[in-house]
């Protein structure tokens, strides 16, 4: 095609030509099919050039949001696909872990132990205007669970206070963790005797310490007395109502 | 085109034009899992199917959008005729893998033909299209991109600094030149013929 051609197609498609000229072209598209041909390429490349230039916008946000819907759809594919990946050996690997799991359980829920139950909130000794060097030591060796050391500055302290209940129930929460029993046992009674306001952890105590020496009649004996006020009140229940 | 009726799918057709975002996601829940099945059963993976699946969307979308786009027959048989065929486009381009080609998976009506004709047809010519849009010299495709952008041709001439009637010419001459790399390549007289 000559260069006036093509000016010829676009100036026929804006509607720009004069009524002559839009006949005279009309007439030359049925009689010459190479000029028809060029101006049926010319037209779909303007239509093509339109949607894909001038339409930018839209049609990105059409591919975007396409994306967005196709990922979504998909991602139901291959997480099932994870599923059913499985093979043979992953399948008796899987069987064992569920196998461990229960027997694991099956322990627990038969056999109520002592370790089930001494993971203790940190304890607190330390007053105001009071920080003796002992009172650190014997409380952080407490929380870091140094029940040896603990022990020993306990001592030191409760020979400087004598009366102090709750320095007495920490001494003897320190013994059954270092299953010195006697000591533990006697202590606690001597609280769960008393007025203070330790005597239900006393109590409580007493009875994990029986559990520790899998005295669990005397364990339950213990955790009958507890007053429903108690804090470890419902714990006790559970523990009973395992032992039975 | 004849006076065919209009398939009541072709809210499924609008729908892609708009955009809609539900309408997009039914496609995805009631047609595409059929797609998927049938690529996975064909030596194709899930990620294939993905793929197929948004090309072919993109080709309907386009299509709609450039020229007109009825729907005479239902929205399920020519969507999957068109991934289908996407499809085994694919295979042969990768020959070394193995084709099991079920064919008669569904029953095929001459509207359901005609339309999937019509519109690989397009894709095809598209593909072209933009391969030879980039082939054209620099001047030519900012002249372009300019013109469609900017509709006043007035503004587009000012923006290149060249008089109106220059700018207008030259329109015409570039998209003269892209007709001429078009009728050119062996790719459109097979796809005319």
């Amino acid at each position: 095609m000559e260069e006036q051609d093509y000016t010829a197609f676009e100036a026929y498609l804006t509607n720009e030509l004069s009524q002559e000229a839009r006949i005279n072209f009309e007439t030359r598209l049925k009689a010459d099919a190479e000029f028809n041909k060029a101006f049926n390429t010319y037209k779909e490349l303007s239509a093509f050039l339109a949607h894909t230039l001038e339409n930018e916008t839209p049609s990105e946000a059409f591919k975007s949001n396409l994306e967005n819907i196709s990922n979504t759809h998909f991602s139901k594919y291959k997480k099932q696909k994870t599923v059913f990946a499985l093979r043979p050996w992953q399948y008796a690997v899987a069987a064992s872990i569920v196998l461990l799991i229960g027997i694991f359980m099956f322990d627990n829920l038969s056999n109520p132990q002592f370790n089930d139950y001494n993971n203790y909130q940190t304890i607190s000794l330390t007053v105001r205007g009071d920080d003796s060097e002992l009172i650190k030591t014997a409380e952080i060796a407490f929380n870091t669970k140094d029940f040896n050391k603990a022990s020993k500055a306990l001592n030191k302290l409760i020979a400087l206070d004598a009366e102090n209940a709750e320095l007495k129930l920490y001494r003897a929460i320190a013994n059954i963790e270092l299953n010195e029993f006697d000591k533990a046992d006697t202590e606690l009674e001597g609280i769960t005797k008393g007025n203070s306001v330790f005597k239900n952890k006393a109590i409580w105590y007493l009875a994990l310490s029986k559990l520790k020496q899998k005295d669990y009649k005397a364990c339950k004996a213990v955790l009958k007395t507890l007053s429903e006020e108690a804090e470890d009140f419902e714990r006790a229940q559970k523990l009973l109502s395992k032992l039975d | 085109m004849s006076e065919k009726k209009v398939h009541e799918d072709q809210k499924y057709i609008n729908g892609l034009l708009e955009n809609n975002s539900f309408i997009i996601q039914a496609i995805y829940d009631k047609f595409v899992p059929k797609v998927v099945n049938y690529i996975k059963q064909n030596s194709g993976s899930v990620d294939e199917a993905q793929d197929v699946v948004q090309d072919t969307l993109i080709t309907i979308y386009n299509q709609a959008s450039q020229k007109k786009l009825t729907l005479t027959c239902p929205f399920d048989a020519y969507f999957f005729l068109l991934c289908k065929r996407k499809w085994l486009n694919e295979l042969k381009k990768n020959a070394n893998k193995e084709v099991t080609i079920n064919e008669e998976v569904l029953s095929k009506g001459d509207d359901v033909q005609e339309l999937v004709f019509e519109t690989v047809l397009f894709g095809e010519k598209e593909a072209l299209f933009a391969e030879m849009f980039q082939k054209l010299g620099a001047a030519c495709k900012d002249l372009l991109r300019a013109t469609f952008k900017i509709k006043s041709m007035e503004e587009v001439a000012a923006s290149l600094g060249v008089s109106y009637a220059y700018a207008r010419k030259k329109k015409s001459l570039c998209i003269g030149k892209l007709t001429a790399l078009v009728q050119g390549s062996p790719k459109f007289n097979q796809l005319n013929s």
